[in-house]
């Protein structure tokens, strides 16, 4: 048994896949996270570029919307890794899947370079005559990822694998072979 | 009557690989846009964030992004549509997501507008607010269960 399968064998995520309604509320709860806390993400990167909520300090923005962020990010891993897990057969294989794994460990490599540097030093940003540029680059960069983020998500939908090689055509073929 | 001479196959969307997916990728980034941003008026109708500023001041800043990811997601959303409007028609989801919609864009632009622009009591903001992300999450639930229901 693989690996993939033994994961999905697992009694509650058999359960899981197999429920009419399950399956789809955690889907609702993963991409209402997404509308929600997505907003959270969009508007933060926005200030750090300069282009939202100019009235209020970086240090108000980041600060107020930190824990949000986190607990937004929480629900929506948890749910991303049931909806994975109990497919995980499917998921496997899956390039676009991946692809998502990696930007998001590439979120993880944003925060380690611009935590120090823009996220903790966000009254200094404030103090700044003009937005950093380190400021805006994590700003883009985070607003990249996460749109590539949500572009891999949807796509893992749509990969099919190959279709493997069936006999029967190729025993038809050789009928026609002329002898 | 129209829907007896459109023939779906024939529509552009149908006739590529690529259309739809990025259709509903453009879509997803929409409504985060704008619930994203409505959200950030209802968590501070709720108390939950940004307690510094007056919901008033809030909602001015978010309504223009709220309005663009409105714009993105009725353009996308109707393309999607027409790729197979009677599966959709026929659909109870999606009837259900019409209602919500329809229900939740006249709140924003009524009650939740008027109660974030006013000073009003804590306690009516609270259940504004509440109500503003509950009708919300009905849309994204409506549109997700299109594709089980």
């Amino acid at each position: 048994m693989s690996i993939a399968e033994s994961i999905q064998s697992i009694g509650f995520l058999t359960q899981l896949r197999e429920s009419a309604l399950v399956y789809p509320i955690i889907m609702t709860t993963h991409l209402s996270c997404i509308a929600i806390f997505g907003g959270l993400i969009l508007m933060t990167d926005m200030r750090l570029l300069g282009l939202a909520l100019r009235s209020r300090s970086v240090t108000d923005v980041v600060g107020q919307f930190r824990i949000w962020k986190r607990i937004g990010f929480c629900v929506m891993i948890t749910m991303g890794v049931l909806l994975a897990s109990c497919e995980a057969e499917k998921y496997t294989p899956n390039p676009y899947f991946w692809a998502k794994m990696s930007l998001l460990v590439l979120v993880g490599v944003h925060a380690a370079i611009f935590r120090k540097s823009v996220y903790n030093s966000t009254e200094e940003i404030d103090r700044a005559p003009a937005i950093p540029a380190r400021a805006k680059l994590a700003g883009a960069s985070s607003l990249i990822l996460w749109l590539s983020i949500l572009s891999m998500g949807r796509l893992i939908g749509y990969w099919e694998p190959p279709k493997v090689t069936q006999a029967s055509p190729t025993v038809t073929a050789t009928a026609h072979v002329p002898r | 009557m129209f829907m007896l001479a459109y023939d779906p196959t024939t529509n552009p969307l149908n006739n590529n690989e690529w259309s739809f997916p990025l259709l509903e990728i453009i879509h997803i980034s929409g409504f985060t846009l704008s619930i994203g941003t409505i959200a950030i008026v209802d968590f501070r109708l709720l108390g939950l964030a940004m307690k510094y500023v007056k919901p008033a001041q809030l909602l001015k800043e978010m309504a223009p992004w709220t309005l663009v990811g409105l714009v993105i997601m009725l353009i996308s959303g109707p393309l999607i549509f027409s790729s197979d409007p009677l599966m959709y028609l026929y659909n109870e989801s999606f009837r259900f997501k019409m209602g919500a919609l329809l229900l939740a864009i006249i709140y924003n632009y009524t009650i939740h507008r008027m109660v974030a622009s006013r000073d009003s009591s804590p306690g009516v903001a609270k259940v504004v607010g509440a109500i503003s992300l509950l009708l919300w999450i009905s849309v994204v639930a409506g549109g997700l269960f299109i594709a089980f229901y």
